[in-house]
């Protein structure tokens, strides 16, 4: 068992001395059948080559730190088994459409710019004081938001999406995926605040239905259901004359 | 789109930019799918502009119009309805996932929503049908 081993791809980028990323190769004890992708590095890093850059965290799913492009497909690499990928090579590459900093590494700035834009957060006409007490919501409540808010912002679905690569300035699945958690959550009141930056150009209508986004995300998160759900409500505020109550 | 190592303002070091290739379709089965499903639209819409042109040809009446009817163009037609249908049926098979509606207080079944979507669909073309078979005669 422990005389297997597998061959790691890994994309290498150095800004200060690469004009684009290549390849290189690590071959890894493939130790036992739980080691996932991110072990491999996490090894390659501490026994081969301290060099190699890449983002990770929490080992278990939940930060989102670890989406990579594992044999061409956006993954959290805390979640590729390597058993999957056996007898390998296993290819790791950043993660599509985002600009490379370094070896594994993308910049975040436009995600983290296009999230912020969407005010991913519960607002209030007027905040209620705390000694009037909690807001009650009813399972059902809970049930019309639950599936969106479990996204943990990995942007695999901003890899997985070719609009957002042809056109970065597409808000993106997960934005409007968090944009849908607020605008269905009964205790916010923000939905006309959102709904200039997801009903223009460049938000919901931009999307084509690819469905990728739906496809990679580790949570089962659907952004593919959320902006087609938002573009019937944009519609539906714009052509009834009821339609853009709150 | 160029492969090319850039610098931006906001970081001080470079960073690359990947090119994303033309044949980016052909690279899952998923987005070959999707490629697809969007250019049925193509021969749909030359299909639509010769109707619009046969439409404007019978206003002279039923007994001056005949319509046309050559092979390469039943073939023709007969291929718009197949990518109509797929068009159709992958468009209304993803409805209950995009449509909410609640009854009696509770959602209604994404599958209860493709089904009702699918009958108005097939009662729609029953009632066009009738509608363009009784003017033809």
């Amino acid at each position: 068992m422990t005389d297997k081993r597998i061959t790691i791809r890994a994309a290498r980028f150095d800004p200060e001395k690469d004009k684009a990323p290549h390849p290189q190769s690590y071959d890894i004890p493939f130790s036992d059948d739980s080691m996932v992708v991110l072990d491999a590095l996490n090894y390659i890093k501490a026994h081969v080559d301290g060099s190699l850059s890449y983002r990770w965290s929490c080992r278990m799913g939940i930060c989102g730190s670890c989406g990579m492009m594992v044999n061409g497909t956006p993954k959290l690499t805390c979640a590729a088994f390597l058993r999957d990928y056996w007898p390998g090579p296993v290819t790791v590459a950043p993660l599509t459409n985002f600009p490379i900093v370094r070896d594994l590494v993308v910049d975040m700035e436009d995600f983290m710019h296009k999230l912020k834009s969407v005010k991913p957060w519960i607002i209030r006409k007027q905040e209620m004081p705390l000694g009037a007490g909690e807001h009650h919501q009813t399972m059902d409540q809970i049930d019309d938001f639950r599936q969106f808010s479990q996204c943990i912002n990995c942007m695999l679905c901003y890899a997985a999406c070719p609009v957002y690569g042809l056109d970065n300035d597409f808000l993106g699945p997960a934005a409007i995926a968090l944009a849908r958690r607020y605008n269905l959550d009964s205790r916010d009141q923000g939905t006309k605040i959102r709904l200039p930056v997801l009903a223009q150009s460049d938000g919901v209508w931009e999307c084509s239905f690819v469905g990728e986004c739906s496809v990679v995300c580790p949570k089962g998160v659907d952004p593919a259901k959320a902006i087609q759900q938002t573009k019937l409500d944009t519609t539906l505020r714009f052509v009834l004359p009821y339609g853009n109550r709150e | 789109m160029s492969a090319e190592a850039d610098s931006t303002a906001h970081v001080a070091t470079r960073v690359y930019k990947p090119p994303m290739g033309a044949g980016w379709w052909t690279r899952k089965r998923h987005y070959f799918l999707y490629m697809v499903r969007e250019f049925t639209a193509l021969p749909m819409a030359l299909w639509l502009l010769w109707f619009l042109i046969e439409i404007q040809r019978a206003g002279g009446g039923v007994k001056t119009y005949r319509p046309g009817a050559s092979t390469a163009f039943v073939i023709f037609s007969v291929i718009c309805l197949l990518f109509a249908l797929y068009h159709s049926v992958t468009f209304l098979s993803l409805a209950g996932v995009i449509i909410r509606i609640k009854a009696l207080d509770r959602p209604v079944p994404p599958r209860a929503i493709v089904v009702t979507m699918f009958g108005l669909w097939l009662v729609a073309s029953i009632v066009i049908g009738a509608v363009l078979i009784g003017f033809g005669r």
